[in-house]
């Protein structure tokens, strides 16, 4: 079935990106809103801050476990951060990011001294990042004083990037080059397979496991802090604004929710999808229900293509109608 | 997702082990103990047990309770949880304000229902019959919930004129409000769905091994799907109840309902991998949530605080359950 096999994880982020590419440019309809010259620098302004969590997100996926915790370590940080980096932004950034990978390591450590699921810990982290941050906020968004910052963040630096697209882009190939060239992947990707096996194969799983959810809460951190430095404000986050996006680019991205498949270089295709779709919707003057509508749409499908029974059935309606 | 390694196998749900009935009884030990401190600390508040604090108590338990009895069939029948349940109760108040304004009180009854039935039948359906995993079909379903609605409406509220018809399901009966009796008919409905019928059997049967439950003949699929139908139901009426004592439609009133609900399925017990799990308990869930919430405003601390500690809650639950059971 070439269109199924199209769809394998290893080629569906690129696949996905053609066609959203094209579905915009249909929408365009040749008007020319679309290619302005403004379209590259939004997308990779989003890509500052989805890239981040969704790569903290896939690793976790990667390995066969889910961090939901993010929705609320983004908005916590954000608010840590505009609170405690007044005068000088970096310790705001450390402070921040210090949290983020401190919580991670913890959820991580429940999970792997107690044996829990990710999803039950983490559940409780989101809940509780979430009430820390209306509890420091009293539910109202707080200012951040130090606007230069913001300026600065929200200044074309190369060509297109910016401050926080840089850091995201040098992430990825970072985390790409050392997942690529080193043992570390290979460990990771066992982990997510087979985690029996891979004990036994002699890979510190346990210490996997932690160091990726530790990993995740400081990326998930630094979106927070670059989000509330650049919007000069930050405030609780809700579900739609973090975990939406971030779960799906790193679907779309060729993370399997088995575990074990999906490379950071897909995953980043993701993001770029999912931004590319978010800032040319934007240009083309669409609703950001659009946005919402088009984004459950991809996943759904992806949903059930990526579902654990899904050649099964497409193998009983091949039959019944062969049948008829 | 995560079924592979680190989910605890439920085998303490037998308790044929004498270690394991030790765990339980701790377990009801510690279980006792905060319930009675909690209460305790309650009753101490001020203005806890006056007239108008019980009926805001009772009319806002019903809120999250409808939305907590359909979370907990979910939740047995294996699915962990669903994110989109609160968006379809916002969803379903704009449903219900734009019937009754059409077409009057019962056929927007039964549209609202019908609504939030399909819109949680096909989630079930995608689960159960493609193997999709829940939390992303339900994460997908929010963000499609969150688009359409407003879309299709034109807007996020939509307001309800007096005397429209909505003053059915707001009020009083017997002195208790109709909310809160409601809560109590479809909870009693709830438990006998899941004790007394056949559905209820392969439901948890389904949940405690889905492959297993397979083997004896059990069509998964159709129970799975069975238990979204019923939760979609059991939304929808949060929807239309909110929708009534508030006179109006609004894509923000759900927004919270999926952690309180989630919150009060785990807090009453009900197993997180599935198979296991009672609606009586997630009431307690409930009930718990909702005096937690009104001890706080007693004593002077904001709302907000509410997340927090249900946080700490839930994750002390799911600690002190694991580690009490494999004592």
């Amino acid at each position: 079935m070439p269109l199924l096999h199209l769809l394998s994880p290893y080629r569906r982020p690129a696949a996905v990106f053609a066609a959203v590419l094209v579905l915009l440019l249909i929408l365009d309809g040749g008007r020319g809103d679309l290619l302005g010259s403004s379209l590259l620098f939004s997308l990779f302004q989003m890509f500052g801050t989805v890239g981040p969590v969704a790569l903290g997100v896939g690793l976790t996926m990667l390995i066969g476990e889910f961090d939901l915790s993010v929705a609320g370590m983004v908005g916590m940080a954000g608010c840590i951060a505009v609170m405690t980096g007044g005068d000088n932004p970096w310790l705001g950034l450390l402070i921040a990011v210090g949290i983020g990978l401190a919580a991670g390591v913890l959820q991580g450590w429940l999970m792997t001294r107690l044996k829990l699921s990710s999803i039950g810990v983490t559940l409780g982290g989101l809940l509780i990042f979430f009430g820390i941050s209306y509890a420091l906020t009293e539910s109202r968004s707080i200012e951040y004083p130090n606007l230069d910052v913001a300026d600065v963040l929200g200044r074309k630096l190369v060509g297109f990037l910016s401050i926080p697209s840089l850091v995201a882009v040098g992430l990825y190939v970072v985390v790409a080059l050392v997942f690529g060239m080193t043992k570390l992947g290979r460990d990771l990707i066992a982990v997510g397979s087979d985690r029996r096996a891979a004990v036994s194969a002699g890979v510190p799983a346990n210490a996997l496991v932690i160091a990726t959810f530790g990993f995740s809460g400081a990326l998930a951190a630094l979106c927070g802090t670059l989000l509330g430095y650049s919007l000069a404000s930050a405030a609780p986050t809700g579900l739609a604004n973090v975990l939406v996006p971030a779960t799906t680019a790193a679907i779309l991205g060729g993370v399997s929710l088995a575990g074990g498949t999906g490379r950071p270089g897909g995953i980043a295709l993701g993001a770029l999808t999912i931004c590319l779709l978010q800032a040319g919707l934007n240009a083309l003057g669409m609703s950001s229900y659009a946005h919402e509508i088009l984004v459950g749409l991809v996943m759904l499908t992806i949903a059930i293509l990526d579902g654990s029974r899904f050649s099964i059935r497409i193998d009983e309606l091949r039959l019944s109608l062969r049948r008829s | 997702m995560s079924q592979s390694g680190t989910i605890t196998a439920p085998a303490a749900a037998g308790g044929t082990r004498p270690g394991v009935r030790w765990g339980s009884l701790a377990m009801l030990v510690l279980r006792s103990v905060f319930l009675v401190a909690l209460f305790g600390i309650a009753l101490a508040s001020p203005g806890f047990l006056s007239t108008a604090n019980l009926m805001a108590m009772m009319t806002s338990a019903a809120f999250v309770g409808c939305v907590a009895i359909g979370m907990t069939l979910i939740t047995v029948g294996g699915n962990i949880m669903s994110f989109s349940l609160g968006a379809t109760v916002s969803a379903t108040t704009l449903v219900f304000v734009g019937a009754l304004l059409a077409w009057g009180i019962l056929p927007a009854i039964l549209v609202s229902l019908l609504f939030g039935m399909l819109v949680a039948l096909a989630q079930g359906l995608v689960i159960g019959w493609f193997g999709a995993n829940p939390i992303v079909v339900s994460i997908a379903a929010f963000a499609l919930i969150i688009g359409i609605a407003p879309w299709s409406t034109a807007g996020t509220s939509l307001f309800l004129p007096a005397g429209a018809g909505q003053e059915v399901l707001r009020g009083k009966l017997l002195g208790l409000p109709i909310e809160f009796i409601l809560l109590i008919g479809l909870a009693v409905l709830g438990q006998f769905l899941l004790s007394f019928t056949v559905f209820g059997r392969n439901l948890l049967m389904v949940g405690s091994s889905r492959w297993a439950a397979e083997a004896a003949g059990i069509r998964a699929w159709r129970t799975v799907a069975g238990s979204y139908l019923w939760a979609g139901l059991f939304a929808a009426v949060a929807g239309m109840l909110l929708a009534s004592r508030y006179s109006k439609g609004n894509m923000d009133y759900g927004a919270t309902f999926d952690y309180d609900a989630i919150t009060a399925v785990i807090v009453g017990g009900t197993a997180i991998q599935g198979g296991r799990g009672s609606i009586l308990r997630t009431m307690i869930g409930v009930l718990v949530i909702e005096v937690t919430r009104v001890v706080l405003l007693l004593n002077g601390f904001r709302q907000e605080w509410q997340y927090l500690i249900s946080g700490v809650i839930i994750l002390s639950v799911i600690l002190l359950q694991t580690t009490v059971a494999r004592k």
